[in-house]
């Protein structure tokens, strides 16, 4: 490390030395509770770990599972199908509302308590929003279908219910949907903060120039939250492939649809923690695996929202 | 300052909050957490530390600190997290808690792992206990060289709880012996379904009811995965239950299966036809479906459940009580029941293996338990002889006890692997997919064995 | 502004409403659910409150004391947040203005870490807790929450679109320190970002379910969801919809106040105007 005496005669650089100080306690927690088990799931990965005993190590050979395992796979696509779904839903509302609520022209009023309203469904805990929907969504007695079949009868038409959940075809979307519900309050509250930090002075000189709504949007509005734009995406794709807790908390095990939903995560919980599976070595393996596939990912979404930028 | 403004306002509402929280401590002394927690008073100094992963042993724990002056901390922890809470805790090298629990689903695992401690050996030598207890629950709590490692205070063989003023009606007849006979195998089980659905009632509740009874053999036979005829015979069964229409359509353990105990229950499709109304023609459908019009509710008749399903049965029969029956299934299964035994680490253990001989082999506790859990059947013999003429009036009176300990006679433990969850989990999801069509046989048998290859490399996979 | 346009605006507020009910609705039911018998939660839907509060109330509170466990997630939940806030908006900062050898390093080395799978570090976490003695403590709750390296990431895009760098530049002529200039011109001007993360921090917290389950030994020392968990142990509970419905409801109703503290100071700080000068 540089030190002070020997670059006192740039005086920018003594500044940024005290950036140490700044990320010093960051550092040091990190190291110790994230990257510490972080590396030891890494050397289980290469062994054949179930869980207790000693583990041994055997190579690749956790890996080669993984990538020939077409459940694996399966899962992959899972995640992704309900992830895509989610997604669009989420960030397409979220923008809509910063587009409708940063307005210049329209000037739409209770901004607080709308945005407050809509990050409700965010407060609570997976464990209960999936208690309350699996409820309202069950087959024969759930609320959902009883207000369907009432309308249903309405008009005269006789229909099966759904079993939204129990059925292969519906549980994704159902999941991806509620899941959507949940976090597009979130999406929108980091794009209007974005929105909102960008000066008046901008918006009142645009409109002393005459500018059009769609201008001051394209010109100033949506450049300046590029940042915020990006860490939305990136978070949620990153969230989106580790999905875990709605699937696992929804879908019944010994449903039909449980294979249509399981994602990476579960498929990964399965051989971590659950009884009768457990096999930890492979399960980290499998961690590993979707780590370098989110990773490319990532990458490849950072260097094209980078080219569009310039 | 903004900041410090945000701060303070989140400080002011925890302080808010807590205070609510300090306000309401003192009327609620008495829930069970508190109680537990309480036992500070006690004299002596000794502590134990029990995990555990139903209600039950906080009853046993509070007794034992009564009688014996330790300090017993019940802590209990869902079922679904329990193996994960274990394992970390004694693959951390922690030293409570001194009691540990399992299902027999978890027990080899907690074995293989050295979770329990050898009760074999001295001071415990628990071998001399062997004929005290039930046969089947002393080779569950052996490891597979044959050392006992834990204990169970229950007995669950499984059987059939049945409405015995529907069984009048229907079958003329309320006799558990001639009940029995209409369970006796899985097209009979249909042509009971059949029967009492022409009568406007359902035999099930969920179609899940005959799980207990699935199986003639192990899922696995020296390292192979063995599916013998019986397990398609239960496929097919729950499909026929399923698309004949035949349950109520409730899922297993869902508030409207429990409800189902308690009397009528409601159906949503106008397509089902369900009348308890005897002047109803049903072999004229138009005629049925115009007479059963805004009627969308039915009864059920049955339940398959094991031996603790009687505490479950108590908490929910409601109105029916006394009007239920209990008679044998198709074969003799059993379902869970909790395992008490000492963990390795612990540096308690006279205190725990006094508290494990307190729960299994006390025959005080025993009678303390039947009565106190109004219906629990134990695993101490002498306790069920003494018990065996116990009249139960939910059940109108039969003698439940001698019933099950019959039941528990023909259980067959070799059938218990440590697959046993992960594959029925695999199982369970085929007979889903063929019942509501998503899937023909075939190809849910064959996503099934993919499952398990999949899963487990160690199996051997012979695809028929 | 014309009549098609008022119209058009009519329509936006309305469609605004109808996803305010959306987002609303499954709050009002459990409310009202909690109201009700498991039986009538099953046989019928209303919005209408029903009589069995009391008895709901004492299934519920026979079995556990919710406000324990309440109190209980204060004590972990207050604490961490405030580490998170504080210790990420210093390293958002450190990252975002300084240019000290490793910045990019450790920027890389947070985004990386957002991508793996939690799940799975838990044994290694319990392993570290349990050679520092700090199982069945609340430290291994709280104090990891001074690295949020989601936080941190996001604060730092904030401070890259709000903080112009010529704000500490001139601090530095006026001759104010380091530290000064961070707690003085930094924090106020971040306090939007902050307040946003301090929100989903604190929500974090008091949902978290999964570590303090691991962590946590002690029936008196279990938070709100560890406790709410125990609910599926009882089947007196598990037959009663309607006592499920309670405890779900008054585990949101803490969190629910506490988001309506915050989401007004929120709309006065952005009204104030932190970046003029």
């Amino acid at each position: 490390m540089a030190k002070s005496a020997v670059t006192k005669k740039k005086k920018m650089k003594n500044y940024n030395n005290a950036g140490y100080f700044f990320v010093l306690p960051f550092v040091i927690v990190f190291l110790i509770f994230s990257i510490y088990p972080v590396f030891r799931t890494l050397y289980l990965s290469f062994t054949n770990f179930k869980g207790f005993g000693t583990p041994e190590p055997v190579g690749l050979q956790n890996y080669a599972r993984v990538l020939t395992d077409k459940f694996f796979w399966r899962a992959l696509w899972n995640t992704v199908r309900i992830w895509g779904v989610n997604i669009v839903l989420q960030l397409g509302l979220a923008f809509l509302l910063t587009i409708v609520f940063s307005d210049i022209k329209y000037k739409i009023r209770g901004l607080g308590i709308f945005r407050a309203i809509y990050f409700l469904p965010n407060l609570i805990a997976a464990t209960s929003v999936s208690f309350l929907f699996k409820t309202l969504l069950d087959w024969r007695y759930g609320t959902f279908n009883q207000v369907l079949n009432a309308i249903y009868q309405f008009f005269g038409v006789s229909k099966e219910p759904i079993d939204w959940l129990g059925s292969g075809n519906y549980a994704g979307y159902v999941i991806a949907v509620i899941s959507a519900w949940m976090w597009f309050g979130n999406s929108f509250i980091m794009l209007m903060a974005g929105v909102q930090g960008i000066s008046k002075d901008y918006f009142e000189a645009a409109a002393i120039d005459g500018a059009g709504r769609w201008t001051v949007f394209g010109k100033i509005t949506l450049p300046l939250l590029k940042p915020i734009l990006l860490y939305v995406a990136i978070t949620s794709l990153i969230g989106g492939l580790q999905m875990f807790d709605l699937p696992f908390l929804m879908a019944d095990k010994a449903s039909a649809a449980y294979n249509s939903v399981q994602t990476v995560v579960m498929y990964l919980y399965k051989f971590g923690f659950e009884t009768g599976t457990t096999q930890v070595g492979y399960a980290s393996a499998i961690a590993y695996v979707l780590f370098l596939i989110i990773l490319a990912v990532s990458l490849i979404q950072m260097k094209v929202f980078n080219r569009k930028g310039d | 300052m903004n900041w410090k403004k945000a701060v303070s306002v989140l400080l002011v509402s925890a302080m808010t909050l807590s205070m609510a929280a300090c306000g309401n401590n003192g009327t609620n002394t008495d829930s069970a957490v508190d109680s537990t927690e309480s036992g500070s008073a006690a004299a002596g100094g000794e502590k134990l530390v029990v995990w555990t992963l139903s209600n039950d042993l906080i009853d046993f724990g509070e007794r034992f600190q009564e009688q014996t002056g330790v300090q017993v901390e019940t802590v209990v922890i869902e079922p679904a997290n329990y193996p994960t809470k274990v394992q970390t805790a004694l693959l951390g090298g922690e030293t409570e808690p001194d009691i540990i629990v399992g299902e027999p689903k978890m027990l080899e695992d907690f074995y293989d792992a050295g979770f329990f401690e050898d009760l074999n050996q001295a001071p415990y030598n628990a071998q001399d206990y062997a004929d005290q207890i039930v046969d089947y629950v002393w080779e569950v709590g052996q490891d597979s060289e044959g050392i006992q490692r834990a204990i169970s205070y229950q007995i669950t063989p499984a059987g059939i709880y049945y409405r015995r003023d529907i069984a009048k009606e229907v079958f003329g007849t309320d006799d558990p012996d001639e009940i029995g006979q209409l369970f006796k195998d899985y097209p009979t089980i249909l042509q009971t379904a059949q029967t009492l659905k022409d009568a406007g009632y359902r035999i099930f509740s969920s179609d899940a009811e005959m799980n207990v009874f699935s199986g003639d053999s192990a899922w696995v036979v020296d390292g192979v995965l063995n599916v013998d005829q019986a397990r398609y015979d239960f496929m097919d069964l729950c499909v026929d239950l399923y698309q004949g229409d035949l349950t109520a359509y409730a899922s297993q353990w869902s508030t409207p299966w429990y409800q189902a105990m308690a009397g009528e229950v409601p159906i949503l499709t106008a397509d089902i036809q369900s009348s308890a109304d005897d002047s109803v023609n049903v072999w004229d459908a138009t005629e049925f479906a115009e007479a059963t019009e805004g009627m969308e509710k039915t009864t059920v008749f049955a339940f398959g459940l094991p031996a603790w399903g009687v505490l479950t049965m108590r908490d929910n029969v409601g109105e029916t009580s006394g009007l239920w029956g209990v008679c044998s299934g198709p074969s003799s299964g059993f379902d869970g029941g909790t395992y008490i035994g000492i963990s390795s680490q612990s540096e308690r253990k006279d205190v725990a293996w006094e508290f494990v001989k307190f729960c299994t082999l006390n025959e005080d506790t025993a009678d303390w338990w039947i009565e106190f859990s109004q219906g629990d059947t134990v695993s101490l013999k002498s306790a069920l002889e003494k018990h065996k003429d116990d009249e139960n009036p939910i059940y109108g009176g039969e003698k439940l006890y001698e019933f099950w300990l019959k039941q528990a006679e023909g259980i067959d433990t070799s059938k218990v692997t440590r697959y046993d969850q992960g594959i029925g989990d695999a199982w369970g999801n085929a007979i889903s997919a063929v019942k509501i069509g998503e899937k023909t046989k075939e190809e849910a048998v064959s996503e099934f064995y993919d499952v398990i290859e999949s899963t487990y490399p160690e199996i051997t996979v012979n695809r028929e | 502004m014309s009549t098609f346009d008022k119209v058009k605006k009519a329509v936006l507020y309305v469609l605004l409403i109808v996803l305010a009910v959306i987002c609303i609705i499954p709050f009002l039911l459990t409310l009202v659910n909690a109201t009700r018998s498991g039986n009538e939660i099953v046989t019928s839907f209303t919005l209408i409150p029903s009589t069995y509060l009391k008895e709901n109330w004492e299934t519920v509170f026979e079995f556990f004391n919710l406000f324990k466990g309440m109190w209980n997630s204060i004590k972990v939940g207050v604490p961490a947040t405030l580490l998170t806030a504080y210790f990420s908006a210093m390293t958002a900062y450190g990252l975002a203005m300084y240019k000290f050898r490793g910045n990019k390093a450790l920027f890389m080395g947070i985004v990386i870490f957002m991508m793996i799978p939690g799940q799975l570090s838990l044994i290694g976490f319990y392993n570290l807790c349990t050679k520092l003695h700090l199982v069945n403590s609340y430290l291994p709750l709280i104090i990891p929450a001074i690295a949020a390296p989601g936080t941190v990431f996001f604060l730092r895009q904030y401070i890259l679109s709000v903080l112009p760098p010529s704000l500490i530049e001139a601090a530095r002529i006026d001759g104010a320190s380091e530290i000064y200039s961070f707690h003085r011109i930094v924090l106020p001007i971040m306090s939007p970002g902050i307040a946003t993360m301090s929100i989903m921090a604190f929500i974090g917290n008091w949902n978290n379910y999964l570590l303090p389950m691991i962590i946590l030994n002690k029936n008196e020392k279990f938070t709100l969801p560890v406790m709410m968990a125990t609910l599926k142990a009882s089947t007196d509970i598990q037959r009663n919809q309607g006592a499920i419905y309670l405890a779900v409801a008054i585990s949101i109703i803490p969190i629910l106040l506490v988001f309506c503290f915050c989401s007004k100071y929120i709309i006065s700080s952005i009204s104030a105007g932190s970046v003029k000068e």
